[in-house]
C-alpha cells in the first residue's frame, strides 16, 4: 500500500463520521478523488455501515415485552410492600 | 424528535415516576425497550440473553432512578447500565478472549480490487426472504466481532451515540472509541462481503 493510501485507509472512518480536522479532511478528500482503490474502500465501508444500521434494529417480541412488565411490577411491588 | 425536546420528555417522565406514577414507568419502558433489546441481542447473540439484559437493565434503572442526576441523559444512563449487565453476563458465560484486530491485517485485505462487494441497502429489492437472510448475515457478523469492538460498534453505529457519549458509557478514551470503531467496521466489511460472495457463487 502506498503511503498516501495507507494514510487514507487509517483515516477513512473518521472522514465518514465528519470527525477530521479541516486540513486532514481536505487531504483525504483530494486523495479519494484521484485514487480509485481508496475510493472503493470508502464506498464499501460506507455501505457496510448503512447496511448494518438499517438491518440491525429489532423489535422486542410480544412475549418478552409482557414478561418484562410483570417482572418489573412484581419487583417494585415487593419493594413497596 | 429533537434531542432537547426528547430530554425534556425524559425529565418529565422521571419526575412523574419519582412521584409514584406507574404510567411514567410504562412510558419509559416503551420508549427504550426495543433499542436495549437490540443492543442485548447484538452483544450476546441469543434471544434469551437479550431478554435477561433488558429485564436486568430496567430493574436496576427503576431501583436507582430515585438518585438519578438531572444533568445525565436517561438514554445514556440506561445504556451504561445495559453495558454493565452485558459485561457481567459475558464474564459468567464461556471464556471469550478479547482478541485484538490488527489494522495491518485488515489493511492487507484491502489490497485486491473489487473484493468488497457490499450490497447497497437503498438498492435492494423489497423481497422479505432476502431481507431476513441479509439480516441474519449482519447479525452473525456483528456477534463474531471480538467483544471490545462489538461494544463500540453497537453503541456508535447501531444505537447512534456519538464518540464522546460512547467513551463515557464504556469508560474509555475517545481515541480508543475511534480506533475500535474503525477496526470493527473493516472487520464487518470483510465478513459481510465474504458471506455475500459465497451466496452469489452458490
Amino acid at each position: 500500500m502506498k503511503d498516501a493510501c495507507r494514510r487514507c485507509f487509517q483515516k477513512v472512518s473518521e472522514y465518514l463520521d465528519g470527525e477530521l480536522e479541516r486540513e486532514i479532511c481536505e487531504e483525504v478528500e483530494a486523495h479519494l478523488r484521484e485514487c480509485p482503490q481508496c475510493s472503493k474502500c470508502y464506498d464499501s465501508l460506507r455501505k457496510t455501515i448503512q447496511l448494518c444500521r438499517e438491518g440491525a434494529m429489532e423489535e422486542i417480541p410480544q412475549d418478552v415485552h409482557r414478561r418484562l412488565r410483570s417482572a418489573i411490577l412484581e419487583c417494585l411491588e415487593k419493594r413497596e410492600g | 424528535m429533537k434531542k432537547a425536546a426528547n430530554d425534556t420528555t425524559d425529565q418529565r417522565l422521571i419526575a412523574q415516576f419519582k412521584a409514584g406514577s406507574a404510567e411514567a414507568m410504562e412510558k419509559i419502558i416503551e420508549k427504550y425497550e426495543n433499542s436495549i433489546f437490540t443492543f442485548g441481542l447484538k452483544m450476546c447473540g441469543h434471544r434469551q440473553d437479550a431478554e435477561d439484559i433488558v429485564q436486568e437493565t430496567f430493574l436496576n434503572a427503576f431501583r436507582y432512578l430515585e438518585g438519578f442526576r438531572q444533568e445525565t441523559k436517561l438514554r445514556n444512563w440506561l445504556f451504561k447500565i445495559a453495558a454493565r449487565v452485558c459485561q457481567k453476563k459475558r464474564r459468567k458465560r464461556k471464556y471469550e478472549p478479547d482478541q485484538e484486530l490488527s489494522l495491518e491485517a485488515l489493511g492487507q485485505l484491502n489490497g485486491s480490487e473489487g473484493t468488497f462487494d457490499i450490497p447497497d441497502w437503498s438498492q435492494l429489492p423489497s423481497d422479505e426472504v432476502l431481507t431476513a437472510e441479509l439480516k441474519q448475515v449482519i447479525q452473525d457478523a456483528i456477534v463474531s466481532l471480538p467483544p471490545k469492538y462489538r461494544f463500540v460498534f453497537n453503541l456508535r453505529d447501531i444505537q447512534g451515540f456519538n464518540t464522546e457519549e460512547t467513551a463515557e458509557i464504556m469508560g474509555i478514551s475517545t481515541q480508543s472509541v475511534k480506533t475500535r470503531l474503525h477496526r470493527a467496521r473493516l472487520f464487518l466489511r470483510e465478513k459481510i462481503a465474504s458471506r455475500y460472495r459465497e451466496g452469489k457463487t452458490r
